[in-house]
């Protein structure tokens, strides 16, 4: 009966927020496009064309049209049922709503254009590796910031507000509370492993692009990777996006010097195994999408790490890249690989960073503290110049500020999954050693993937693993695996 | 001073350009890029994008802003003239679709494309028939909402040539129908041209190089444009600096070469159009029969030349020795202009292709006036073949199936073709007036001053002037297939022994 009064208000809303999902479909195109297969000097009449798509479906998001069915759904709300997929449509929706609502569009276009600025004097800094030049830049952008969270009510700290933009319900005491049990821990561990010689052998070249292309294509295949519904091309930065459903695009960057490709391959799958698995049912809606940027990283990082460079992938697929690189790899036992694959070392760069050293370089970032200082002391690396330090990530310059820290966090949640995924599954080890990803993939799609964002990320965790955002077991697997 | 009713207009219509260029890249990345899994979700984006385009431009702020301008205030030659013009015409079409009708056709065309190329795969017209005659009959809805014509066809035939007439087509097509059939007659009787080299393996990579080499010669540069392999040919300009082109590179054949140069000829004039008329209505070619003009000047009047041939013949020879290392060069230019009835509109040489034009005219008049049912299209299609080309067609994949369009909703498209390769001699005609031996200029590769001459005299004007006045200031004249059939008995007839 509910349902049957409630249903007008809900198919407006469905319907209002269908066609704000179809321009969101548009400016992923765009997006894509402009970073795959857009002729360089279409670049402006692009920033145009996205420019006006995107205020539009803004403009529609924040009317108040939204809010009056908001209004008028919530008696429907309160009434149904806890598992009602209808009644977290009107969940999220709202919270987008009244976190949209409350930043005047003057400030978000601002933000906007600063951002696209910014980034291009990014780009500029980096190559020089001059980051007075950028400096202007990133304190206009860190202003707008401020402006930002003060249109939120006020929080323990105001990196709060923004933390809560990718990391729903989390907060910097908690972050700050992980990331304090992980930091000594993760020094050791590397202090540890120091004086070993580094086994190099998945980066010593040459790895012709050809060959690489089709190891990246057996992994993606063997995951799960169909052409009728999944693309993947080359670009500087990868990424993965999901424009509809049944269209998935990952990409990637391949240079011949070693095999990080594939790394990457597999963490881009992760995201879009996630996306591609979400509950047809939510198409179209808020709902459609991965639940918070951790839990999505988590995932990246299980198809990456824990499956990627876990032995039992390895005693699979290693004779196959063997072969398809017999000059780099033909005298490399497995053993040999598989520990390369893994070793921990110290390096300037987050993109390249192996498992363990990774956590810091995002713990530093998030401390926003005397940078130069921090590196030397946790990961015992000279940082030689800007470019590879303070200025190769482009997140502050276009106003992503409060996101580093979802990294890390995702490589916490993805052993919590995983233990799950163990005690349910026996050892998906022996599942890899056979090429079989099956088994691992639908239990994620079960427990994890098809939820979308229907609930928020840490009853989600909960639900899935029983517990809230704990360290440990991410600590006992790295502890396990390098000692 | 500018008006600032005017400076309004400029942004708002600047908003729709912006939304109809993301309707490009979805049409472009759907056609080129996107796995096929995605057509579902791509259909619903599409339609809304079209939908919110046409909403925004028939907003009644943009009627308030025409009523408030005259574009006798200004110079008709103007800018500011030409935009009041172009929109307030635009508008006034516009408005009398519902935007629901105009997203509804958006949609099934989105789906019946998605639905065309499996049929088309195999051969399976009653597949597409659920497609097609939703097409006619949202067509028919279409055609409702403006007032009575003096022929249903006008309607439509108005969307890709404005201001066009049914019966001036028709005039014009019986002209060439008198003329063109005993022409193939004619030629026919002087015995078969061989072309037998033609057919063979042509590695589908150096057809796209040697493609590349072609247009790049043209002006094609890597900053600006791109070529994508698609099943059917085609040319979208998503922005200014964003022209892209695609072809179908069949590993049988040279088809890919002209097709790319006739794709370059519709990118080349969206290129030329004046930088200051971007990001509004007058910044695209200013018809389908105009554009065509230019693609079919591209791929035929400078590609199927002489003069282009022994400048780049030696060069395609290179590529491709084994095939035509013994053909000389006036052996291979009989062979690309031979003239002989055949399946396939796209294949067709320059004669008989405007008799499969002329038959589409027909079929789509006769089923937008209901006098043809779409389930019998097979039938009328292949008795029409018989009768103008004397052409069995031995399946619906070669036959009704062949093209696009109707699965796309476009109908009233294809009689701009012909049109086009009419109009495209007449500018040709003052082209070398101008210009004198541009014969001598392609056999150098140089094609330079010619694309220069279009683009200051016909590519820059975009859409400011109506596509009768735009013809008549190239030309001097108005349509006329008369230069049109005396180049073709030109090139084509059989000379007298």
């Amino acid at each position: 009966m509910t349902i049957a009064t409630a249903s007008p208000p809900l198919e407006r809303l469905k319907n209002a927020l269908a066609e704000i999902a179809d321009l969101k479909h548009a400016e992923s195109i765009l997006d894509w496009d402009s970073r795959v297969s857009m002729p360089h000097a279409g670049a402006l009449a692009r920033a145009y064309a996205t420019a006006t798509i995107s205020r539009l479906s803004h403009e529609r998001f924040v009317s108040d049209e939204i809010g009056e069915l908001l209004d008028e759904l919530g008696p429907f709300e309160r009434e149904a049922g806890e598992d009602s997929a209808d009644r977290a449509l009107i969940r999220v929706t709202r919270r987008e709503w009244e976190r949209a609502r409350r930043v005047p569009p003057e400030l978000t276009g601002e933000m906007t254009h600063a951002g696209n600025v910014a980034v291009a004097a990014w780009d500029e800094a980096k190559a020089a590796s001059d980051f007075k030049s950028f400096m202007p830049h990133l304190e206009r952008m860190l202003e707008l910031k401020q402006r930002y969270i003060a249109c939120f009510p006020p929080t323990d700290t105001p990196y709060d507000v923004a933390l809560d933009d990718y990391e729903e319900g989390m907060t910097t005491a908690q972050v700050t509370e992980i990331f304090e049990r992980l930091k000594p821990e993760l020094i050791q561990l590397i202090d540890r492993h120091r004086a070993e010689p580094a086994d190099d052998a998945a980066f010593r070249g040459p790895f012709p692009l050809r060959g690489q292309h089709e190891v990246g294509r057996r992994v993606l295949e063997a995951f799960g990777f169909d052409e009728r519904e999944w693309r993947i091309d080359e670009t500087p930065h990868p990424f993965a996006s999901k424009p509809g459903s049944g269209d998935i695009r990952l990409t990637t960057h391949t240079e011949d010097s070693d095999l990080t490709a594939l790394f990457s391959t597999m963490h881009e799958f992760g995201h879009g195994i996630y996306e591609y698995s979400v509950d047809p049912s939510f198409a179209r809606t808020p709902l459609g999408a991965g639940a918070s940027s951790a839990i999505h990283e988590s995932q990246s990082r299980t198809w990456e790490n824990l499956v990627g460079r876990s032995a039992g992938f390895w005693r699979w697929f290693y004779p196959q890249v063997q072969a398809i690189f017999p000059d780099a790899l033909g005298a490399v036992d497995e053993q040999a690989f598989v520990r390369s694959v893994n070793a921990i070392r110290p390096g300037l760069i987050r993109g390249d960073a192996d498992e363990v050293t990774y956590g810091l370089h995002i713990i530093l970032r998030f401390e926003l503290e005397a940078w130069n200082a921090a590196m030397k002391e946790y990961l015992g690396v000279d940082v030689p110049d800007d470019a590879h330090g303070v200025l190769q990530d482009m997140h502050w310059s276009i106003g992503l500020i409060g996101y580093f820290p979802t990294y890390q966090l995702g490589n916490v949640v993805s052993v919590q999954i995983w233990e799950r995924a163990r005690a349910d599954l026996g050892d998906p080890e022996e599942q890899f050693a056979r090429g079989d990803f099956a088994p691992l993939r639908e239990w994620l799609r079960e427990h994890v993937y098809r939820h979308g964002s229907k609930y928020p990320p840490r009853e989600l965790l909960r639900r899935v693993t029983g517990s809230d955002l704990d360290p440990e077991p991410y600590l006992a697997y790295l502890h396990a695996k390098f000692e | 001073m500018t008006d600032p009713k005017l400076d309004r207009l400029k942004t708002l219509v600047g908003e729709v350009d912006d939304l109809r260029k993301a309707s490009t890249i979805l049409f472009w990345d759907q056609r080129v890029m996107m796995p096929p899994g995605g057509a579902q979700a791509r259909a619903e984006a599409s339609a809304t994008v079209g939908r919110l385009a046409h909403e925004k431009f028939v907003a009644p702020e943009i009627g308030e802003l025409l009523d408030g301008l005259n574009e006798a205030d200004y110079e008709y030659d103007s800018f500011e003239a030409s935009l009041i013009r172009v929109t307030r015409r635009d508008y006034e079409k516009a408005m009398r679709v519902p935007p629901e009708l105009t997203g509804e056709m958006r949609r099934s065309s989105a789906l019946a494309l998605s639905a065309w190329g499996p049929a088309k795969q195999n051969s399976d017209f009653q597949s597409l028939l659920p497609h097609l005659e939703r097409n006619l009959d949202l067509r028919h809805r279409y055609v409702e909402c403006f007032p009575k014509p003096d022929e249903t066809y006008d309607v439509l035939l108005d969307d890709y040539e404005p201001l066009m007439k049914t019966a001036e087509v028709r005039e014009i097509f019986d002209e060439l129908k008198r003329e063109l059939v005993p022409l193939i007659q004619e030629i026919g009787d002087a015995g078969e041209v061989d072309s037998s080299f033609l057919r063979g393996e042509f590695d589908r990579e150096q057809q796209r190089e040697f493609a590349l080499k072609v247009v790049r010669r043209f002006g094609y540069t890597d900053d600006e444009w791109r070529l994508d392999q698609t099943a059917h040919p085609f040319m979208t300009s998503p922005g200014e600096g964003d022209i892209r082109l695609t072809t179908n590179f069949r590993p049988n054949d040279l088809s890919s070469i002209f097709a790319s140069m006739h794709e370059f000829g519709h990118g080349v004039y969206e290129w030329g159009v004046d930088a200051s008329l971007r990001r509004t209505p007058l910044g695209s070619g200013v018809s389908l029969a105009v554009h065509e003009s230019q693609s079919r000047s591209w791929e035929n009047l400078v590609g199927r030349s002489r003069a282009f041939w022994r400048f780049f013949y030696p060069q395609l020879q290179q590529t491709f020795p084994a095939q035509l290392g013994s053909v000389d060069d006036e052996a291979f230019y009989r062979a690309v202009n031979k003239v002989h009835p055949s399946l396939i509109r796209i294949d067709a040489d320059e004669v008989t292709y405007n008799l499969h034009i002329i038959l589409r005219f027909e079929l789509e008049q006769e089923l937008i006036d209901s006098r043809l049912e779409p389930r019998d299209l097979p039938q009328a299609w292949n008795e029409r073949m018989d009768e103008y080309l004397g052409i069995d067609v031995p399946d619906d994949a070669r036959g009704v199936l062949q093209d696009m369009h109707w699965a796309g909703g476009s109908l009233g498209y294809f009689p701009t073709y012909s049109l086009g390769n009419v109009i495209s001699v007449q500018i040709w005609a003052r082209l070398q007036e101008d210009l004198g031996d541009i014969d001598e200029q392609m056999e150098r590769g140089e094609f330079g001053e010619i694309r220069e001459w279009l683009r200051t005299h016909l590519y820059v004007l975009g859409r400011k002037f109506t596509p009768q006045e735009t013809i008549e200031r190239v030309t001097g004249s108005r349509i006329d297939p008369g230069p049109y059939v005396r180049y073709l008995r030109e090139k084509l007839a059989p000379q007298p022994a």
